[in-house]
């Protein structure tokens, strides 16, 4: 019983693999946004982004 | 057939025949018609001949404790594995391992068609045990019983403490048998040896609910405590199966990764090289590249960012913004290395490159908004940003492979400290445990 179950569940594990490589899916987080104004493109400063201000690690044994 | 030869009857009704006891006259009642050697008196608990017309006394025993109380009473009927069976019987044994003594019950029942066959109780642990038909063949540690193999589990002496009701045998408490167990889950072979005479048992694995059942008890079973030597493990499916089946997974997902690499178009569509200039910063420091074109489809998006930074950092905000629809991609990312020496020597932390894969990017016109950062004591530096198309992402295939690990190594590990469980308290326990023999000297 346990191993159609893990029969079954193997393949949806690989399925959804496939899927996901196919569909370019990511393990990185990146923020998504709509309806950035095209004057970016002339005025860079123009944008704000999400990750301005971010503290900065300076490093250093 | 003579005039004179009795009609052939048909099975004798189960009745029971009652009888007194010569030693106290309570009544006493032999319901396994003529199969009893042995009957023991309830009230004054003499040992009794049930094959002696006068009921001869063969013992009388003390009751030891008073805690003795058969969990089936005498003369209960049940529904065992399809056959009536009536509890006749019921005795306690024991036995003594490093000093501690292990009592179990064991219940005799009788069908006048069927004959005798047993019950076991241990700890909530039950089984039903018959006789063998067949001489099964030990050898070493093992035994043969009808092509199965057992193995061999404990030897032991076992003493009879308690008895009530009939007995196919001429039971006595104090005596002692040697008892021989071969173990294949859920069944359970045994040897007594008594003076010169060897029996082989057959026993199977039952669940109290399954005896509370069959003889329509009230309550519930006692909770069976600890695993029990032929326990069938929870673990029903095949361990080894089980790990076949991953390395077959493991296999179709390497396969399925290499297609997916080979597949992939890894398209460059843009190297630039740009120069971050502190003094140039302090105006708008961000910028935008060319357009870019993203073709064949929602792809992944690989952004690399190199820069040749020696105990300094520099930090880009990145905006993946698409010229027709305005959906854009945000991100920081950080590019920072440093290193030196010290007492251990030579150390070192962060990488002077960097990449990032955005996921699920439609076709189209895209340019990248680069607002670059750098550490204060950093006036200039010059850092390369890559942009590549369609790249395959190994870390799904490492979830993947765990996904696919997790289930055998859990199903593996729970059979594995069942098992443990099982033998440790056999005469082959798994480990061998030290004793400490006194540190005083």
């Amino acid at each position: 019983m346990f191993r159609k179950s893990y029969l079954l569940y193997g393949f949806l594990v690989l399925g959804t693999t496939a899927f996901g490589q196919y569909r370019g899916w990511s393990l990185d987080t990146i923020n998504q946004l709509k309806n950035v104004p095209k004057s970016v493109r002339d005025n860079p400063g123009s944008y704000r982004s999400v990750y301005s201000g971010y503290h900065h690690y300076t490093g250093g044994k | 057939m003579s005039a004179g030869t009795p009609p052939i009857a048909g099975p004798p009704k189960p009745q029971a025949k009652a009888l007194n006891c010569p030693k106290c006259g309570a009544a006493i009642v032999l319901r396994s018609f003529g199969q009893a050697e042995t009957v023991v008196c309830a009230s004054c608990h003499c040992i009794l001949d049930a094959k002696d017309p006068n009921l001869a006394i063969l013992q009388q025993f003390e009751i030891k404790t008073s805690d003795i109380r058969p969990l089936i009473l005498l003369g209960t009927r049940g529904k065992l594995r399809g056959t009536d069976y009536e509890v006749i019987g019921f005795q306690r044994r024991s036995i003594q391992a490093d000093g501690i003594t292990y009592s179990w019950h064991e219940y005799v029942l009788f069908n006048p068609y069927k004959g005798i066959r047993y019950l076991s109780e241990y700890n909530g642990h039950w089984n039903d045990i018959s006789i063998c038909k067949m001489l099964p063949m030990s050898e070493g540690t093992s035994a043969n019983y009808l092509g199965e193999i057992y193995k061999h589990f404990q030897t032991c002496d076992a003493s009879t403490d308690f008895v009530l009701g009939e007995f196919p045998w001429q039971v006595r408490v104090g005596e002692k048998a040697a008892v021989t167990d071969y173990v294949h889950p859920p069944r359970v072979l045994s040897s007594e040896k008594l003076d010169k005479e060897v029996t082989w048992s057959i026993g199977e694995y039952m669940y109290g609910r399954e005896i509370w059942e069959a003889f329509k008890l009230h309550g519930a079973p006692p909770e069976a405590m600890g695993v029990y030597e032929n326990q069938p493990s929870p673990v029903t499916t095949n361990v080894a199966g089980m790990w076949v089946a991953f390395a077959a997974f493991a296999m179709l997902l390497l396969a399925l990764m290499a297609g997916f690499d080979v597949r992939a178009k890894k398209e460059p569509v843009l190297q630039q090289t740009f120069y971050y200039n502190r003094a140039d910063a302090k105006g708008e420091a961000s910028f935008v590249t060319n357009v870019f074109e993203l073709g064949g489809g929602t792809s992944t998006v690989e952004v690399n960012t190199s820069a040749a930074v020696g105990n300094h950092w520099i930090y880009l905000n990145y905006a993946l913004i698409n010229q027709d629809t305005g959906q854009a991609w945000d991100f920081g990312r950080e590019v920072s290395y440093y290193f030196g020496h010290d007492s251990d020597g030579f150390w070192s932390e962060g990488k002077r490159f960097d990449t990032v894969v955005i996921p699920s990017v439609p076709s189209g016109h895209y340019y990248l908004r680069i607002e670059p950062e750098a550490d204060p004591s950093l006036p200039s530096m010059a850092y390369s940003v890559g942009v590549v198309r369609d790249v395959p992402v190994f870390g799904i295939y490492g979830i993947a492979f765990l996904a696919l690990l997790v289930p055998v190594v859990m199903i593996s590990f729970r059979a594995y400290t069942f098992e443990r469980s099982r033998w440790s308290e056999s005469d082959h326990p798994p480990m061998q445990l030290s004793s400490s023999s006194g540190d005083d000297e």
